[in-house]
């Protein structure tokens, strides 16, 4: 390799010393403020043509006169003109410009100076977590922007998280941002490789989405991947992560446990299951900790190589990237492995072709949590883990009547597996008109899902089960665009027009067998089983876009953008089937002005202010029509009949959801960008809310898709960054964001109040655990208040609900003398009010830390995973927690934990198990050390570096996690429920990161 | 949208005539976009010709049985519909466990969202509309007319039999006639049981023209399921609440036309009581069962009455419901007794009596798996109706109508008490001098022991108005009633996912 390095400067060196034999030969190295090599620096020499870029390691040769001077210049960097002086070695540093003057951000269908933009964007440099071991773009995001929330939902190896753009819009669809990468509209973000990340760029107002028309409103993640660079660079990464389990449930000791059975046995009538001896045994040889056996130390580790390379006029990126991470939770782990190929060429001075190829394929198994989390709850400390026969104990005689939770996590597979192909081809070229280039590109995207899942008879009862689904995906995307950039005197436009199609089809097949005789073979076999199941579907859907977009500057002051966007898209009837969003944007940069530049305070000050409208097509291919599902119905004991049952009720005038968005914000920089202050307020309104509303069980159940009512969101985005301390040896950056929401439901077309929920609630929840009401946000928990126990005092209160002291007491809010879902209120909300981060860099010489604290605040969490352990409703029959010690009785009168009577009636779905949410994490802590150069003789780079996540947690809640919950992260109206979700870890990691 | 494509090819070779082509290439999409955008539905069963066939029909009746038979979630393979009629005096539950929902109807507080008895409620509304989907199209349905009448047989007792669940549990419901849904049912009102019951009469009288006296398959009504049905709804409709007394000469006349071609549709009572409870998985039914709808270990199909339900904590089970203390210690001795209840706990080794065991009360052995496996699934039916509820219902029907008890009627009621009690039993007979009345209290009371935990003591209190007495007389050990019982609690409130969606159900 070094020989093709050296090839190539040779070739460099001839090629100039040909052109330039008279002058003398100067080379050089150039690096940023970190000692890191700049690629692709342009080197000139002052006042003429001549010149040349430095390759991937930083180095230059160029010949020129020893009375000369050389500028080297770099997007993103303070241009430095260096006299040579005789020198014919010439090393510099280049320091950062403020970096957000001249910074090009990547927005739809194109680039613009930041300091041209006129709407909301985050940009997130690679810079703010190249010292974090992260694995997964949402890692990346987290806390980095304001308005961008995101919540590590599932703590599980591979696990969902839920990233919001400024709250929730839909209330039916999907809020996931659109991911947009490399121009490939609607990418899946797990599949890539965050090594691979350019530039990362958050639209968030509607002057910035609207440009993606029907998929905007969610806001836009646009994500650019590295592209080579001359010279042959390799980079690897290795690291290696152990993970625990942050916090437990304090459970009952088993001969505790066995005492406070046997007194509410005798406080109903019941036999007490446990003999004085059986206690005294509990009590001196200990029993069972089912979340002993639950939780494990996680393992992980993650190999990266990345190769760029090329020549003057071709580049190449080969990146490799592999992930394998045990969980936590036993049997649980996941593996991916994503390889990219990022091919660019010059082909002359006008045509410019690129070639991006991406694989991944990624192992979930048994990520869900669930079963085994919460049964580790539920099951009775008294049970023995495993029988004399060497089997886990097959059924709990005291505690939950479900399955160990042993046989949850060993006896059962889930398997999702993706394998995901990604190419993109597009060609560049410049046209006769100057500034006119027409840019094609092509995409293909194959996603294979494929899972499997497997019950062994313990699990499933002796009735063993498994089946598979597989789904086909493609999606081609064309877009063709025009682009033309002029510049006449004081007036600069920029102009964009597009023509794009995007096509999807899924094609997918399942097949289940149950009682399957040869249970060894898992979901590999399942022929040959009486009761078998197939079925096979297709889906497509199509989109057809026209968009344009100006962008005019005036003096570099006046900023005026606007755009249109036209979609077409086939999930709608045909008199629904176009819809248009348009969008304005303004700034002004009044920094520019001669009155603000003579204050001498403001390195850079603009206003901006946007209007515009986005959509959503949130909803399922066929959604307009009524069609049936597939069904089975046994008519006798040994085989099943294949029926088809009505599904949900289509809706024909279904048509697009809109959100119109209002955005203000302001940008400041002090001190030559050593200060910056960003803020903005917005304001969203959705109308035509797409909804699935419930259809009562006399005409069918189910839901209906409708277009119905209006929601409003609107809050405020901080964001405060700056340069502290700047040092030759000593530096701290600081960047602190934090956003505001407030969200409203408006009108649901004239009903008073529509029930969402997911079933999450697993037999907790015995209505919709959320409304959905006029004045009322997103996420409303819908339940009982709890007023603690009823009281002595209160006995005659009591009776006339037909219970007795010590009974719970629920609000009964209509006076009717009867606890119903009549009496079901607001009691609490699980969007969070604020949310923030806060994300510092301190270097001492060769030393980075990096310190990352988020925070949520304002928020309720329904704890079903306590209230499986404490209300002996669903499957659980006892109460596990140590707070049961300070259960009602004579004595403790005080207490809100109910009495044991024979009266006594839960509802979880109230607010004893709603708890506060908020907390502040200490996110990430890493340090890493770059070994000296001169130690490596300047042949390379080598960093070390460890981390800590979630290390610290500041939180009310009493479960393992704050922050994860049960619901899928495409939905928002059910947030917040924690039944056994699979909690966050601790996790501490150690890496190695060699260049050379 | 190929075209596209390939003209934009073109361009990169044609640059010169680069702004024509971009123009036509944009013109031409702009032509070609409409069937770009074209819904394409292969693959989605929808539409009014899905029934056009008579496969088609076909499946659409076996969607409309699923309904009545999915684990957990609706109908009756699971022991929901044995919950909702824990008010009578033979079942109770745990008083405290995880039972909440249960008591519920034992201590008749029955809550709007009891997912018991809504279990029932939603599979029948689904059955009902999967049959209506049946009856309203099978007109334009092509196929063979006599197989197409029996699928239409088969609709129209599925809806009888549904809604004759709806009213006796919930009174005045929404009759619903549509077999899909449109905008107009969300603001239907009540229906009374009157109605109701006329449809139900109806729709059984189609079924008995229509239905063969042969079963299609073990799960499905014959024509004398359809009358032995037609009987039950008979009776019940000469007691409360609509006491068309009247109608106890048709139920005894429906019951006796049953009885005396039950060789022609295949039913029998018998010999002994413990086969019919024998439930084995091996075997599809037996030949006592008028109607079943059976169960079968796959997907949700598994039946859920049997097993952990009705088995006690000593042997893994749930203690969902078990037997009335007053209830066991009056039953009758004998083989009856003996195969209704399980007095010894314990699957291996030592067993416990019931009086020592943790609930201190017996359980149903009625619904253990042959074996006593210990699961919470089986491939066994729920039998809705035995061959043993006909004679009884004639028995009854006969003694409470025109004439009194003919000597048919004490055979019938002989037939049941000589198998079930200890031998050597006398048959009652006229000599005994019992009046109409009494013979046909002798009979209910009968029938307590005889189903008992069969979901049939709870109606025949609902219907002879007998529900507070039953309670009343329950030992002070059993749960009692946390209110005083009115006809109020004879039915439940509509389920809140109902009538938060309609208010003309309030």
């Amino acid at each position: 390799m070094r020989k093709y390095v050296v090839l190539i400067l040779l070739n460099l060196y001839i090629g100039a010393g040909y052109s330039y034999a008279q002058n003398g030969r100067i080379t050089g190295k150039v690096t940023d403020q970190d000692n890191a090599a700049l690629p692709g620096v342009n080197v000139l020499l002052s006042g003429s043509s001549q010149g040349t870029a430095t390759d991937g390691e930083g180095n230059f040769v160029i010949n020129a006169p020893a009375s000369g001077s050389l500028v080297f210049s770099f997007i993103g960097y303070v241009s430095q003109t260096v006299a040579i002086n005789n020198r014919s070695v010439i090393d510099i540093q280049l320091t950062q410009e403020s970096r957000s003057l001249s910074e090009l951000v990547v927005v739809g269908y194109g680039t613009q100076r930041k300091t041209d933009v006129t709407g909301a964007l985050s940009v997130i440099s690679t810079k703010e977590f190249a010292q974090q071991p992260v694995t997964r773009l949402d890692q990346v995001l987290q806390g980095r922007a304001t308005g961008v929330q995101v919540t590590q939902s599932n703590g599980s190896p591979g696990g969902d998280s839920r990233i919001r753009i400024r709250g929730a819009n839909s209330v039916l669809g999907n809020n996931d941002p659109l991911y947009v990468i490399d121009g490939y509209i609607g990418a899946d973000y797990n599949l890539l490789n965050p090594n691979d990340i350019a530039s990362i760029q958050v639209l968030k107002d509607a002057a910035s989405t609207s440009i993606y028309g029907s998929r905007g409103a969610n806001g836009v993640v646009i994500i650019t991947t590295k592209k080579g660079a001359r010279g042959i660079k390799v980079t690897y990464e290795g690291q290696g992560s152990v993970s625990n389990v942050i916090k437990k449930f304090d459970l009952l000791p088993a001969g505790e446990f066995a005492e406070i059975v046997n007194a509410r046995a005798l406080a109903t009538g019941s036999t007490p299951p446990f003999t004085e001896a059986q206690i005294a045994n509990y009590k001196s040889n200990g029993g069972t900790d089912w979340q002993d056996l639950v939780y494990r130390t996680g393992r992980g580790q993650q190999q990266q190589i990345t190769i760029t390379g090329g020549n003057e006029k071709t580049t190449f990126l080969v990146s490799g990237n592999y992930v394998n991470q045990k969980g936590i939770v036993e049997n649980s782990n996941f593996r991916r492995l994503v390889f990219r190929t990022n091919l660019n060429t010059q082909v002359n001075n006008k045509l410019a072709l690129r070639f991006n190829l991406s694989g991944a394929h990624s192992l979930n198994h048994n990520t869900d949590g669930g079963g085994a989390l919460i049964e580790a709850l539920q099951w009775a400390p008294t049970t023995p883990a495993y029988g004399a026969d060497g089997f886990p104990t097959f059924a709990d005689p005291i505690g939950s009547v479900s399955r160990s939770p042993l046989d949850n996590l060993y006896d059962r597979s889930n398997d999702a597996t993706k394998f995901n192909v990604n190419a993109i081809g597009g060609l560049n070229y410049q046209l006769p008109v100057k500034g006119l280039t027409l840019d094609l590109q092509y995409a293909v995207n194959y996603l294979d899902g494929q899972n499997s899942y497997f019950n062994g008879p313990r699990i499933a009862n002796n009735v063993p089960n498994a089946g598979r689904y597989s789904s086909d995906q493609v999606t081609l995307q064309n877009t063709n665009s025009l682009n033309y950039n002029v510049t006449l005197g004081n007036h600069s436009i920029n102009a964009v027009a597009v023509l794009e199609t995007q096509q999807y089809t899924n094609k997918n097949f399942s097949a289940n067998a149950t009682g399957l005789r040869f249970p060894q073979l898992g979901y590999d076999n399942i022929g040959g089983n009486s009761a078998a199941s197939v079925a096979s579907g297709f889906q497509k859907w199509t989109l057809l876009s026209f968009l344009g977009r100006v962008n005019y500057a005036f003096k570099d002051k006046y900023l005026l953008t606007a755009a249109i966007r036209r979609d077409g898209s086939s999930k709608f009837s045909p008199s629904n089937r176009y819809s248009v969003f348009p969008s304005v944007a303004i700034g002004w940069r009044l920094s520019e002005e001669e009155f603000i530049k003579n204050l001498n305070i403001f390195s850079n000050l603009k206003l901006r202010g946007s209007w515009g409208s986005t959509g959503s097509q949130a909803i399922n291919p066929y959604a307009t029509l009524s069609s049936y599902n597939t069904t089975y119905v046994a008519f006798n004991n040994n085989s099943i009949t294949a029926g088809v049952i009505q599904g949900n009720a289509g809706n024909m005038d279904l048509k697009w959801e809109t959100t119109r968005q209002t955005d203000v914000g302001i940008e400041m920089e002090f001190l030559n960008g050593r200060l910056r202050l960003e803020a903005d307020y917005f304001h969203k309104n959705t109308k035509d809310l797409l909804l699935n509303v419930s259809i009562p069980n006399y005409a069918g159940g189910g839901t209906q898709t409708r277009n119905i009512g209006e929601i409003e969101n609107k809050g405020f985005e901080f964001s405060i960054g700056g340069t502290p301390v700047q040092g030759s040896r000593f530096g701290w950056e600081t960047n602190l964001n934090f956003s505001t929401l407030k969200n409203k439901v408006l009108d649901l077309g004239g009903l008073p109040r529509i029930g969402t929920g997911t079933g999450a609630g697993g037999g907790m929840s015995i209505t919709n655990e959320f409304m959905l009401m006029p004045g009322q946000p997103l996420g409303s928990y819908w339940g009982l208040n709890y007023l603690g126990t009823f009281k002595p005092n209160e006995a005659d209160e009591a009776a006339k609900q037909g219970r007795v002291p010590g009974d719970p007491h629920y609000e009964d809010v209509n006076g009717d003398n009867s606890i119903t879902t009549d009496d079901f209120k607001v009691i609490g909300y699980a969007f969070p009010k604020v949310t923030g981060g806060w994300n510092n860099t301190f270097t001492y010489g060769a030393f980075t830390l990096n310190v990352f604290v988020n925070g949520v605040f304002g928020v309720d969490k329904l704890n079903y995973t306590r209230a499986g352990a404490m209300s002996g409703s669903g499957e659980a029959r006892q109460f596990l927690l140590t707070e049961i010690r300070d259960y009602y009785r004579p004595g403790n009168e005080d207490s809100d934990i109910p009495a044991f009577t024979k009266t006594y009636q839960p509802f979880t779905q109230s607010s004893r198990f709603l708890e506060n949410g908020s907390f502040v994490r200490l996110k990430n802590v890493s340090l890493a050390y770059n070994l000296p150069s001169a130690l490596l003789r300047d042949k390379g780079a080598i960093r070390i570096f460890g981390s800590a996540t979630n290390l610290f947690t500041i939180t009310n809640y009493s479960g393992p996690d704050p922050e994860s919950s049960n619901v899928g992260s495409g939905t928002d109206t059910a947030i917040g429920i924690d039944r056994g979700s699979y909690p966050n870890a601790k996790v501490y990691t150690l890496g190695i990161n060699l260049s050379f | 949208m190929a075209s596209i494509s390939h003209l934009t090819f073109h361009i990169e070779y044609k640059m010169k005539k680069i702004n024509t082509f971009l123009l036509a290439a944009l013109l031409l999409s702009g032509a070609s976009c409409k069937d770009y955008l074209e819904e394409d539905t292969t693959g989605l069963l929808y539409g009014n010709n899905v029934l056009s066939t008579q496969d088609g029909l076909e499946s659409a009746l076996t969607g409309a049985y699923k309904g009545l038979a999915s684990q957990w979630s609706r109908g009756f393979i699971h022991p929901s519909a044995n919950a909702a009629t824990l008010g009578s005096d033979d079942v109770t539950t745990h008083p405290a466990s995880n039972k909440a929902d249960w008591r519920e109807f034992d201590q008749f507080n029955v809550s709007t969202t009891n997912q018991r008895s809504n279990a029932v409620y939603n599979g029948c509304y689904k059955a009902i509309q999967g049959a209506n989907n049946v009856i309203n199209n099978y007109e334009k349905t092509v196929g063979d007319k006599a197989a197409i009448d029996i699928i239409v047989g088969e609709a129209h007792f599925i809806r009888a039999f549904s809604y004759y669940w709806l009213t006796r549990f919930w009174g005045n419901i929404p009759l619903v006639l549509a077999g899909e849904y449109s905008a107009d049912l969300l603001s239907i009102g009540k229906s009374t049981p009157e109605q109701v019951y006329e449809l139900i009469v109806a729709d059984l009288k189609v079924a008995e023209t229509n239905l063969p006296n042969n079963k299609r398959d073990p799960g499905r009504p014959n024509k004398g399921s359809a009358k032995a049905y037609l009987a039950d709804v008979y009776l019940t409709m000469a007691g409360w609440p609509l006491k068309q007394t009247d109608k106890y000469d048709l139920a005894a006349a429906k019951a006796k036309e049953v009885i005396d071609n039950k060789a022609a549709y295949g039913f029998q009572l018998l010999p002994t009581f413990a086969a019919v409870f024998e439930n084995d998985p091996a075997s599809t039914g037996t030949a006592e069962a008028v109607f079943q709808i059976n169960g079968f270990t796959s997907g949700d199909s598994g039946n859920s009455t049997y097993g952990l339900t009705t088995m006690p904590g000593e042997e893994g089970g749930w203690d969902d419901m078990y037997a009335e203390l007053n209830f066991f210690n009056n039953f009758p001795a004998g083989p009856r007794k003996d195969a209704t209840f399980r007095t010894e706990f314990g699957l291996s080794g030592t067993k416990i009596p019931w009086q020592n065991s943790l609930t201190k009360h017996p359980y149903y052995k009625k619904w253990y798996i042959k074996g006593d496996i210990s699961t919470y699934q089986a491939s066994l039916p729920s039998v809705m109706m035995r061959y043993a509820h006909v004679l009884t219902i004639y028995a009854e029907a006969k003694a409470r109508g025109t004439g009194g008890p003919d000597q048919a009627a004490y055979d019938a009621l002989n037939q049941i008490r000589l198998r079930g009690r200890v031998a050597g039993t006398k048959p009652l007979s006229a000599a005994d001098g019992l009046t109409a009345a009494r013979f046909a209290d002798e009979v209910v009371q009968e029938r307590a022991w005889e189903f008992a935990c069969e979901r049939t003591r709870w109606f025949d209190l609902v219907r002879l108005e007998k529900v507070e007495e039953a309670n009343a007389n329950k030992s002070p050990d059993d749960l009692q009633p946390i209110r005083a019982i009115t006809k109020a609690n004879y039915w439940f409130p509509l389920p809140y996912s109902d009538t938060s969606l309609n208010p003309n159900l309030n």
